[in-house]
């Protein structure tokens, strides 16, 4: 196990170093906004550009760029400063690491709590009105777009742009240090809008992987053996039907923990994820470099995660 | 240039820019909308500004943006400073207006006394830090990016740009309150330039240690000398300020309302940042913010507020300083041929451009560049309204007119039969759009247009803004003057000399030997009148080569709560003064 981890968190730097190594390649190979003359305006002189281009180590060639990056990383875990405004990126990231980490937590337990009981009663109660019901109704939160339910969640429920005003709106978000009672009021549409198609798609995978399960031969010895139904669904059915769920669980919170981008965004909730959007429509390499080396952190742990977690929850897998 | 276009043109995506004004008349340099309240407010209370994205830059050297200064100018003091509804500068840190000697190669500045810094810096501002600001402007580590163009006709004013605050000896301070320039040659806007925020004073003994090295950090430090500063500690640092979250202002303890004419009736003024459009507008509209100060509410809902009796109050159209337009690349073929330019600006669907951003809610149709808000200051000089030297029946073209251009040009078909050309522009509505209008409108004539979309920042800094990458036509740019002189309208576009490697603003590269002579002829005049007759003479001849095609004029709305009196700021496109706005609810 400890030679697997090893192994593991290896590859995990790699693919760390490509996706930074990527991301600077696409910003240098594709046509973006030149940041120094950007950050020069446009009444500025050729001569500030220049000192601006040398100030920001532009002038220096692709490759030496990258390594003194990848040293600033790994020597100070420094993430370079903003071209726009010239703030820390590492401290902007860290400074929004709450309001995400709340967002996608938050968003995480709503959609479990929603999408497994909906999966789970539609399994066992496969192709009733309930079950055409709550599956009808998971493809259509799974079509609409998070911006525009969001967006309609912001316009019918929230207070200030709402016609109901029942819950906190739009740019309402404040740290659980400061106000907890604010917090949660403040994130509640955001969880339900962000947890909707994930709810959606879990109980979907549920109903299919439950359903399959139900099937086995194993679970028909367990049911032949007298145990009540609510058992064989409890014990046997759900721990194997569960299993590739905490894979998508696992993939799904390390993406989100790096950012919701459109959730962040139509809720003005000041996250990573916003930080993203505002870098990315500013040409920012720097930000953007940190958000997405910051995100694919996040996504290359919770998978080490579940690979760990995967041995505990199914006896037949083994690390060679 | 302030950065409104460029700035907004980055966002494009998630605002689409859709300024919207008002269709029909209004008045050629007034705040069209709702009637204004701006003397008799009621004192106390906090103001909410909501915002799409972040201002550029708190310190003043450095800040080059419409949303930004409509903090710095409430918190900073320049020389001069305009009031609401107004383009006439007027004395602000300034006692009186400046005096101009010596065949307008001496401008002389008297300082008011008895203004402050905040603290922790607390002592008189002097006519040295107004010095000290003003060359810190031409620092790389602080970053201005129009130091050069206003202020570099001051004498000894470094041509090549380093790292450190250079010494100028053509800016002299004579006595604790006086302020001399000493300039090189007559300049005719110079003194309009001593409103830009560069002017307003910084104290060298505080501010030197944050100007060191590459990037100057007094912005996180700043002091203020207007009603309002941003929150600090008391070490100076500032607290108020989130990136991209929330500028929190508060009072300036050390401001004395005697010298100043600011009301500064709120005690507290919040702008948040970070939303949606249309979020925003129904926040506003329900109180939960007072004013929008990036963004323009989107057009769905500008019609319908519009349309509502008990909301259209609250809306004002502002006329922005510029005009959005088509340029061509007068440097290679086929543009290079008068006539072939003159044969697009007559073909130019310019209602159907108009309608990409809106419709007539968006502004009226440009017909020449200095745009109406400037009237008298050469709006009227080039023709106002009536100077149309390429008419067309409901602005949608005119193929008649087009094609006998061409057969001028030797086209003798009356289409253009050249190679394929190219245009680089927006890779998102709404400019995405307008550059497809542009191609529909040039196929009538022959031409096959190629268009190649970027980001709308990349489509500046790295094609239409770089002459040796720059494409025939550049669809989608524009230029919001950074004053109300004629001359900060049209200098920097077509002006010959202005032709840059890099970052050129001259997309259209003209360099017609009798426009350039006659632009340096009209930048060291110094008498108003004649000058603004001069320019508006140089706007006629500038859109009949045709070099480019004014095709918007365009007008922005702010929108405005219930709760609060109305204050925009005509000479900043439509800002809020917030200075001049009082929570009377």
């Amino acid at each position: 196990m400890g030679a697997y981890i090893v192994r593991r968190v290896l590859w995990a730097i790699l693919l760390l170093l490509v996706v930074s190594f990527l991301t600077f390649v696409i910003f240098d190979v594709l046509p973006s906004a030149d940041p120094a003359v950007l950050r020069a305006g446009r009444n500025a002189t050729p001569s500030l550009i220049h000192q601006i281009r040398i100030n920001l180590g532009l002038n220096k060639p692709f490759y030496v760029q990258y390594w003194n990056y990848l040293k600033g990383v790994a020597l100070h875990f420094d993430l370079g400063y903003s071209y726009y405004n010239t703030e820390s990126v590492r401290s902007e990231i860290f400074s929004r690491l709450p309001a995400t980490i709340s967002l996608a937590v938050g968003g995480f337990v709503v959609w479990m709590l929603l999408g497994l009981p909906v999966g789970i009663v539609s399994a066992i109660r496969p192709r009733t009105i309930l079950d055409r019901v709550m599956m009808g109704g998971s493809l259509v939160a799974i079509s609409a777009p998070v911006y525009f339910v969001g967006l309609v969640a912001l316009f019918v429920f929230a207070k200030g742009s709402g016609l109901v005003n029942w819950f906190s709106g739009a740019g309402s978000y404040v740290p659980v240090t400061q106000n907890p009672g604010q917090w949660f009021g403040s994130l509640i549409l955001p969880w339900f809008t962000l947890a909707a198609s994930f709810a959606a798609f879990y109980a979907r995978m549920t109903r299919g992987n439950l359903i399959e399960t139900m099937g086995e031969d194993y679970i028909r010895t367990a049911r032949a053996k007298g145990l009540r139904e609510s058992k064989v669904i409890a014990k046997h059915g759900l721990r194997a039907a569960l299993t590739p769920i905490v894979t998508m669980a696992g993939m799904d919170i390390g993406l989100l923990l790096g950012g919701a981008i459109l959730t962040e965004t139509v809720f003005n909730i000041p996250g990573v994820g916003r930080y993203a959007y505002d870098a990315i429509t500013n040409s920012d390499l720097p930000a953007i470099q940190g958000t997405v080396l910051f995100g694919a952190f996040f996504i290359v742990f919770a998978n080490l995660v579940v690979d760990v977690l995967y041995a505990f929850l199914d006896p037949r897998v083994t690390y060679a | 240039m302030k950065r409104r276009i460029a700035v907004l043109g980055l966002v494009a995506g998630a605002l689409a820019f859709v300024a919207a004004g008002c269709g029909g008349g209004g008045s050629k340099t007034g705040v069209q909308g709702a009637s204004h309240t701006l003397q008799n407010g009621k004192s106390g209370g906090t103001l909410t500004i909501l915002s799409v994205g972040d201002i550029d830059h708190l310190d003043p050297g450095a800040a080059y943006y419409q949303f930004t200064y409509a903090i710095t100018y409430v918190t900073q003091r320049p020389l001069l400073a305009y009031k609401p509804n107004s383009i006439q500068p007027v004395p602000d840190l300034a006692q009186s207006m400046p005096t101009v000697s010596n065949g307008g190669r001496t401008v002389t500045v008297h300082i008011r006394k008895g203004v402050k810094f905040s603290p922790p810096v607390n002592r008189e501002v002097t006519s040295a830090d107004v010095k000290y600001a003003i060359e810190r402007g031409f620092d790389a580590a602080v970053g201005n990016g129009y130091a050069s163009a206003y202020f570099g006709v001051i004498k000894g004013a470094p041509t090549k740009i380093g790292n450190t605050v250079p010494d100028i000896e053509g800016i002299q301070t004579p006595n604790k309150y006086t302020v001399q320039f000493q300039l090189s040659e007559p300049s005719g806007i110079f003194v309009s330039a001593l409103q830009e925020p560069l002017t307003a004073p910084v104290p060298e003994e505080y501010a030197k240690k944050y100007d060191q090295g590459t990037q100057s950090s007094y912005g996180n430090h700043e002091v203020a000398t207007g009603p309002y500063m941003v929150q600090n500690n008391a070490s100076g640092k500032i607290t108020g300020y989130s990136p991209n979250k929330q500028i929190v202002l508060v009072r300036n303890p050390n401001w004395n309302p005697k010298t100043s004419w600011r009301p500064a009736y709120a005690d507290r003024i919040v702008f948040k940042e970070g939303f949606d459009p249309s979020v925003a507008t129904r926040q506003i509209l329900s109180g939960q913010g007072d004013a929008n100060g990036d963004f323009p509410p989107p057009a769905a809902d500008l019609k319908s507020i519009s349309s509502n009796s008990s909301q259209k109050g609250q809306l004002e159209f502002t006329p922005t300083p510029g005009s959005r337009f088509v340029a061509l690349n007068t440097q290679k073929p086929p543009f290079n041929n008068k006539y072939v330019r003159m044969a697009v600006a007559y073909v130019l669907d310019r209602n159907a451009m108009r309608l990409t951003r809106g419709g007539a809610i968006d502004g009226k149709i440009a017909t020449h560049f200095i745009s109406p808000d400037f009237g008298s200051h050469g709006f009227n000089q080039a023709g106002g309204f009536s100077f149309n030297p390429f008419p067309s029946p409901n602005n949608a073209g005119d193929v008649a007119k087009a094609e006998a251009m061409l057969k001028k040009a030797g086209f003798k078909s009356g289409k253009y039969s050249g190679p394929q050309i190219t245009q680089v522009a927006d890779n998102q509505p709404p400019g995405s759009n307008t550059a497809q209008v542009v191609a529909n409108s040039l196929q009538k004539i022959g031409f096959k247009v190629k268009t190649i979309p970027v980001q709308h920042s990349a489509m500046y800094t790295r094609f239409c803004g770089v002459p040796k990458n720059a494409p025939n036509i550049c669809p989608n740019v524009g230029w919001i003057a950074d004053f109300h002189e004629p001359q900060a309208d049209l200098d920097a576009n077509f002006n010959g000399k202005n032709i840059l490697p890099a970052n050129n603003v001259n997309w259209s590269q003209l360099n017609d030997p009798k426009i350039n002579a006659l632009m340096a002829k009209a930048e060291v005049e110094l008498n108003n009148e004649k000058r603004w007759q001069e320019w508006g003479q140089i706007d006629k001849q500038v859109t009949e080569s045709a070099a480019a095609i004014p095709w918007i004029w365009e007008d922005s709305p702010t929108l405005y709560s219930s709760k609060v009196t109305h204050a925009s700021e005509l000479w900043n496109g439509g800002e809020p003064d917030v200075s001049f706005m009082s929570v009377n609810k």
